[in-house]
């Protein structure tokens, strides 16, 4: 099974649409952004170079989850591999569980190549008390993005899981104010943007940043959502492969 | 001691039945083709053997265990018909991925060796012809040694050299002691690469035995003649005759005598029979007879 969760991971990153949309996109947006707004603070004082950061390690994660889950596994079950992995011993709930894992090892490279870049090329210097939670939670955070991904791979074609997948992530990503500052929307915006599980999931990252810990009330609904996405996730991958 | 039984099989998909009513034992260590035309049900067995689609009806055991566990315990291995292979990994890696999920696996040089993917070891599976990503999926089918294999037309979209190769792999697996069942609707395959040849239509047991009995069963010869508007009744109780088919005033006749079926028809009738012609029944013609009666 390990096997099997490090070859998953190594066909993605030989697929180059992978490579290019959810690992060097972020970073190139993150560089283009903070040449521009780098030097300016927000108003809790931290550097927009260190927010922006966040912001596009949030997405690269939050695009890397669903691209590396919903479209391979559509069409794994598509194309008869998923049949060919169940006429193996392997259980089906490894089948599952693998991918969940391998898409998670798989946010890894985009979060940690922003922040590196960060690092690097931007100049954030952050005590080590601040990247572990800020890295754990970008990570970790990432589970209902995950779980909604392999949620679209279980119930749509493989033509259809891609725009499905894109536009979810997008949605997610403008919706929660990965793009744009959360704080240039209106009050609906604002409101719209507290219930979906990308803002609150930034949302973590960028109260670290702040000094503030994180937040129960981000964690909450995060968990949350990861809870009503993964057992979506667990009862759609059921029935798309349930013994008729 | 059986490695394969079906006890009164059936499977319904809506209004259509499959598979009917169909009884069969496979004995441990045989290479045996099940043999029939589209949409005789073979697919719809192999499914069934395999766990991925339940029977309507009756039982099915692989070395007395319901097939889920059989699965479970790596016993079988399969190639399916639609298998679509990781686009970005290698022959070597994708082999290696299967071969790792059963408990007690060949080693990964036999594997390439009996599927002879020495050379493509290291390609991308998305650089493969058509036959040669077929071999990788026999390789994937062996990788655990399984000791029941199951192949759903092995050879569709292989060429020749790959069929070649790929039918020395088969009778090099199946040399160790192990069972393989081999779905074909080509009678020539069956008859070149099984001990035993399961002749299935409408889902339905329709002939069981040797190839060469199966031929032998299917009628020796055929006499052909035009009949125009004249009756047939009655061509059926000529001497030797097994079959008759009438089709816009041709008539087949299948017989097992040909001498006697000639002067029946000469003597015993007053029919004005034109265009007579005698023919050994070639192979396809033994199928066709088969697979029509039932």
């Amino acid at each position: 099974m390990l096997y099997y969760a490090k070859t998953e991971a190594l066909r993605m990153l030989r697929n180059r649409r992978y490579l290019i949309f959810v690992v060097a996109f972020p970073v190139v947006l993150y560089l283009i952004n903070a040449g521009i707004y780098g030097k300016q603070t927000d108003d809790s004082g931290v550097p927009y170079s260190v927010a922006l950061m966040v912001s596009m390690a949030a997405y690269g994660a939050l695009a890397a989850s669903m691209m590396s889950s919903a479209v391979p596994w559509a069409q794994e079950r598509q194309t008869g591999w998923l049949r060919q992995l169940q006429i193996t011993p392997l259980p089906g709930w490894a089948i599952i569980v693998t991918k969940l894992c391998a898409a998670m090892l798989l946010v890894l490279p985009s979060l940690l190549l922003v922040s590196v870049v960060g690092v690097v090329v931007e100049g954030v210097s952050l005590p080590v008390g601040t990247w572990v939670p800020l890295l754990l939670a970008l990570w970790l955070g990432t589970l209902p993005f995950v779980a909604l991904g392999l949620a679209i791979g279980s119930t749509l074609s493989a033509d259809a899981a891609q725009p499905a997948a894109m536009i979810s992530m997008f949605a997610l990503a403008l919706a929660g104010g990965l793009w744009f500052p959360p704080e240039a929307f209106g009050d609906t915006m604002r409101t719209i943007a507290e219930l979906t599980p990308s803002y609150r999931y930034a949302d973590l990252g960028w109260s670290v940043i702040a000094g503030q810990g994180l937040p129960a009330s981000d964690l909450l609904v995060v968990g949350a959502w990861g809870l009503a996405l993964g057992a979506a996730a667990v009862f759609l991958y059921r029935r798309a492969t349930v013994r008729s | 001691m059986n490695a394969i039984v079906f006890d009164q099989v059936s499977k319904r998909y809506g209004d259509v039945l499959a598979v009917d009513d169909l009884s069969l034992s496979i004995e441990s260590g045989t290479t045996v083709a099940l043999l029939g035309p589209n949409g005789a049900g073979k697919s719809t067995s192999i499914g069934m053997l395999l766990g991925l689609l339940k029977p309507t009806g009756g039982e099915i055991s692989v070395h007395g265990h319901a097939p889920e566990q059989a699965v479970a315990a790596g016993e079988l291995g399969a190639m399916l018909q639609d298998g679509a292979l990781i686009p970005e990994l290698t022959v070597k890696e994708l082999v290696d991925l299967v071969r790792r999920l059963y408990p007690r696996p060949l080693p990964l040089d036999q594997v390439l060796e009996l599927a002879d993917l020495g050379e493509l070891a290291g390609r991308r599976a998305n650089k493969l012809s058509g036959g040669q990503a077929q071999r990788v999926r026999f390789a994937l089918a062996v990788a655990g040694a399984p000791r029941v294999l199951l192949l759903d037309e092995p050879t569709a979209a292989m060429d020749v050299e790959s069929r070649l190769r790929f039918w020395r792999g088969m009778h090099d697996y199946a040399a160790g002691g192990r069972t393989v069942l081999f779905a074909t609707h080509y009678l020539e395959e069956a008859d070149q690469h099984s001990d035993r040849v399961i002749v299935i239509a409408r889902g339905r047991l329709a002939a069981d035995g040797t190839a060469a009995q199966i031929k032998a069963r299917a009628g020796g010869r055929t006499v052909r003649f035009t009949l125009g508007e004249q009756p047939a009744a009655g061509l059926d109780l000529l001497p030797g005759v097994t079959a008759v088919e009438v089709e816009a005033g041709a008539v087949t006749l299948r017989t097992a005598d040909t001498d006697a079926t000639l002067a029946g028809l000469y003597r015993g009738t007053t029919l004005d029979v034109r265009d007579l012609q005698v023919a050994g029944a070639g192979l396809e013609d033994a199928f066709l007879a088969l697979t029509r009666e039932s």
